[in-house]
């Protein structure tokens, strides 16, 4: 790894300023003691003494989980066979792929209601495919562009010659190559997932977000302690996603050991 | 010397795929293809052709064109054209601060990095209400940063600064912009080898000549198709755009919002989805110029 | 005498039976779906009855700040002990329609609460409506402009445009005309596009009577707003409690029926805001209509929920009947009716929210109307109301005019 640069030093200094400081303003919001005096984290507080924290919490979990388990089941293997056979076929997915981002919220959700069948539209699991729509984007174009970065046909070749399949090959082969690309495409998805507040609500689900709107609408300084936590949150739900397999593994060498 | 080898590389990898795929039949190609084309036919194509249909329906149930007409006058045209200067450049300034952030990214050790890109992906996915808000708390009358210059003898307020004009909103839509270039460009930085840099160098080659002739060519195609995606983003960003505007700005999306979930304008939802399929048709349009420059940059490397 | 006896005897059995005949004939042919009238409905009692068994309302776009929705949502559910389901709060009366239109069964709403202008989207090239025509037992006192004549929508409430300030300001506006002042740079608000928020629309007209026009003409408004930002007033930034708390939003304008709630969230937040009627302008905007879905999922709870909200009474709150439970009509020890007139009525609870009740005129020749809030300064007087007719065409010049501003 180089080291950095002058250039990428004050790169970062710089967007660390532009990215904390409305954060951080919006923290001391969040801090605001009762009536506006003082700190305190009464606010934080409130949160989780509202009802319907933990309900609406657990379903947009839910939510994320299976948005997170479709992303992987269909978009990378569709990425990989496109680079590796589907070369004709690489231009129209893309396309398809690309169209969900130009269309607004609003018109996907007049057009999901029109015409999704009435028992789709009694689940909030409806939201899950259309999130996974929603995201296909930026998972596709993440998946591309790590497939484009490794010599893929290599690798597979390489890996079927020790006689392992298809399915193998993916898991154990692809998805670690491409593990930053893989891992960013699920970032996106399930922070969306969880943050996802117009289609939720043109569809009338109870989310949590739909639910965080609903429960701020009489306490201003709750509203905004509660749209800093949902961030940290969110976060939080990533930074696991991405040390637990690591500490799983350091223990299972140490087990070993 | 590079295009040598890389050239070499491409004929063995060709020759190699012919065998690979000898089995592949046409049924084979098209299994492949299956899962996706009938998830987003279903849960894509679907509600857009029943947006299409309505659009198509006037209040008296006749089918007519008419709507589409009326996109491209007066104050309809003019939303076309601000949201793709809106977009255009939050795309690109986004692009290249999402990109030297990704550079500085992929010269960081792995927990830092995981912290960060994990970031990215959360504010990636900020918006709407709580994201203005945000910028009111650092950037308004009485907001932190604001306070901060004013300390340094510097206040933004003094003229008719707007916090929530044109390039106010850019300024916001950084904000998401940036962290998902970020997340999206940022393995194909990665997959600068530091061999190349280190050649350069051995051949007497300056920084500069390293950037022209070997990162640039190489990073091009990645960056064309990351910031068409900042594009799309921005170009239909809705709840950000009406958190920050009380219609001053005249944006599609913003359009559409007032026109099929408003409380002022009855009976032209059709205007409303009509507008929606032209936002699709400029995304046509877009892509097909992507297309061309990934050809062109591609032709010149 | 045996005739007499036998007379009696019948007599006594005919009374003994009939209220139990009257009574199943009621529950037997009362479709509560199409019942038009409390009188088609068996009474109150039994619309009461009816709506406990349902045990829900499903409601939309309700905001409890709004006109003091929140009381008369707690007031139904502690007095009837019906479940209310509110969805989207910050939803639009477009989304009302089209919930109606195109939701699954069980999530339809059974009563909506949607803009004037919107009316005409309820019902579709053919005539047919989304509505159940259905008279509230206060029919008659609502104003012929205002309900639809075979009882499909009814007006409920509207409110006056007033000017909101924080306490702290150097200045106190009064009128529009003092929101011009240098005091106020980069700090004035309005809620949001006025060709998408019916409140913005309401100020620009409002705007343009203070400035010579009219609600037939609203570009001396246009202009007004042009001047306002020539002058580094107007901040582009929606005003909202947000935005008002955080000291970017120094004075802006809203419905009156928003005042009292928005005033009690700063105030918890630690800003005190006050309002008051502009001196230059008095515009009201066209009231909200109320409309029961014709294929609502509680039909008699619907029923019971817009007689309620249309109800003159004074009476008890939420609140009142707080702790208390002589209201147990499980064991039937109580009637409906008679709980249903203890309440205070929607109207009564519109006005303390600081919104003009639509039965208002007549509740205050009859000495019905509560005190309204005292959150507004000024005198409101004699206010100007513009037809649907006025509103679309101020909306068609703002289309244009508004983004150049």
């Amino acid at each position: 790894m180089r080291k950095l640069s002058k250039f990428n030093i004050f790169t970062l200094i710089f967007a660390a300023f532009f990215f904390i400081a409305p954060l951080l303003g919006a923290f001391g919001y969040a801090l605001r003691g009762v009536n506006g005096a003082g700190h305190s984290l009464v606010n934080f507080r409130w949160i989780f003494q509202q009802q319907g924290f933990y309900t609406n919490l657990g379903v947009s979990l839910r939510l994320a989980a299976v948005t997170a388990l479709l992303v992987m089941v269909l978009m990378v293997p569709t990425v990989v066979f496109l680079h590796l056979g589907g070369k004709r076929w690489r231009r129209l997915i893309e396309f398809v792929c690309l169209v969900p981002i130009v269309v607004p919220v609003v018109s996907l959700a007049i057009g999901a209601q029109i015409s999704m069948p009435k028992w789709l539209q009694s689940t909030p699991y409806e939201l899950c495919f259309f999130y996974v729509i929603v995201s296909m984007p930026y998972v596709y174009r993440a998946v591309d562009i790590g497939l484009q970065s490794i010599s893929l046909s290599t690798l597979v070749e390489a890996s079927q010659s020790l006689g392992a399949s298809g399915l193998t090959t993916l898991r154990l082969v692809i998805v670690p190559a491409i593990r930053s690309a893989v891992t960013g495409a699920l970032f996106i998805s399930i922070a969306l997932s969880l943050g996802e507040y117009a289609l939720a609500s043109l569809l009338h689900f109870n989310t949590f977000p739909t639910w965080v709107t609903n429960v701020s609408q009489e306490n201003i300084l709750g509203s905004i302690a509660l749209s800093v936590s949902t961030l940290i949150g969110a976060w939080v739900v990533l930074l696991l996603i991405v040390f637990l397999p690591k500490i799983r593994s350091l223990r299972k060498v140490s087990v070993n050991v | 010397m590079t295009t040598q080898i890389q050239t070499e590389e491409v004929l063995t990898a060709s020759n190699r795929r012919q065998n690979l795929f000898s089995g592949f039949k046409f049924p084979k190609t098209f299994l492949g293809l299956l899962p996706i084309l009938s998830f987003a036919g279903i849960f894509l194509v679907w509600p857009l052709s029943a947006i299409f249909r309505a659009s198509l329906h006037d209040n008296h149930n006749h089918i007519t064109f008419a709507v589409y007409r009326e996109l491209f006058t007066g104050i309809y045209r003019e939303a076309f054209i601000t949201s793709f200067k809106l977009a255009f450049l939050s795309a690109l300034i986004a692009g290249f601060c999402g990109a030297a952030v990704s550079a500085a990214l992929v010269r960081t050790s792995g927990t830092f990095r995981s912290l960060i890109s994990s970031a990215s992906g959360v504010l990636a996915n900020t918006g709407g209400v709580p994201l203005a808000f945000m910028f009111i708390a650092a950037y308004g009358q009485d907001g932190l940063i604001t306070k901060f210059l004013l300390w340094l003898h510097w206040d933004i307020y003094a003229g008719s600064f707007d916090i929530f004009n044109f390039w106010g909103i850019l300024f916001v839509y950084g904000f998401f912009q940036i962290p998902l270039m970020v997340i999206i460009f940022t393995p194909a930085m990665e997959n600068m080898k530091k061999e190349w840099a280190e050649a350069n160098d051995s051949l007497g080659g300056s920084h500069f000549q390293y950037l022209r002739y070997v990162a640039i060519p190489t990073l091009i195609p990645a960056f064309l198709s990351a910031t068409l995606l900042l594009f799309a983003s921005s170009f239909s960003a809705y709840a950000t755009a009406r958190a920050m505007t009380i219609g001053n700005l005249p944006l599609v999306p913003l359009v559409i919002g007032t026109l099929v979930d408003g409380n002022v304008i009855p009976s032209e939802a059709n205007l409303g989805d009509a507008l929606a399929m032209g936002m699709v048709a400029v995304s046509v349009v877009v892509i097909a110029a992507y297309l061309a420059l990934l050809r062109f940059s591609k032709r010149r490397s | 005498m045996r005739k007499q006896f036998v007379f009696g005897v019948v007599a006594a059995i005919a009374v003994a039976i009939l209220p139990t005949v009257s009574a199943q004939t009621a529950s037997a042919d009362t479709n509560w779906a199409t019942c038009g009238d409390i009188t088609a409905c068996g009474g109150m009692d039994a619309l009461v009855a009816e709506a406990q068994k349902e045990g829900a309302l499903n409601l939309t776009t309700i905001l409890r700040n709004w006109a003091d929705y929140g009381d008369a949502l707690d007031s139904f559910k502690a007095a009837f002990g019906i479940n209310i389901a509110d969805d989207n709060p910050n939803g639009s009366s477009a989304y009302e329609i089209n919930l109606i239109k195109t939701a699954p069964a069980a999530t339809q709403p059974d009563v909506v609460d949607i803009g004037a202008s919107h009316i005409v989207d309820t019902a579709d090239s053919t005539g047919v409506s989304i509505f159940a025509p259905y008279k509230v037992q206060t029919w008659n006192d609502i104003p012929a402009t205002w309900k639809d004549s075979t009882g499909l929508w009814f007006g409920n409430y509207s409110g006056q445009i007033v000017i909101g300030y924080n306490a702290k300001d150097k200045v106190a506006p009064k009128s529009f005309k003092d929101l011009l002042n240098p005091a106020f740079k980069h700090s004035v608000g309005i809620a949001g596009d006025p060709t998408g928020a019916q409140e913005s629309l309401m100020t620009v007209l409002a705007a343009s009577v203070a400035n010579g026009g009219s609600l037939d003409n609203v570009t001396p408004g246009v202009n007004y707003f042009h001047k306002l930002k020539l002058a580094g007033n107007l901040s582009s930034a929606p005003a909202t409690a947000a935005s008002v708390v955080s000291g970017q939003t120094k004075a802006w304008t809203d419905w009156s029926f928003n005042a009292p709630g928005v005033a009690a969230q700063a105030a918890k937040a630690g800003t005190t805001l006050k309002y008051v009627f502009p001196s230059d302008a008095a515009v009201t905007g066209t009231p909200y209509i109320f409309g029961i879905n014709k294929n609502a999922p509680h039909p008699a709870s619907a029923r019971l929920w817009v007689e309620f909200m249309m109800s003159e009474k004074k009476g008890l709150l939420a609140k009142d009947l707080d702790g208390q439970d002589p209201y147990n009509l499980q064991q039937g020890t109580e009637k409906g009716s008679t709980l249903f007139n203890s309440l205070m009525g929607g109207q009564n609870i519109f006005r303390l929210g600081g919104a003009a009740p639509i039965l208002g005129s007549v509740m205050a020749s009859h000495k019905l109307l509560v005190p309204a809030p005292n959150v507004i300064l000024g005198t409101s007087g004699a206010t100007a109301v513009p037809t649907i007719a006025q509103q679309l065409a101020a909306v068609a010049v703002l289309k244009t005019a508004w983004p150049k501003i």
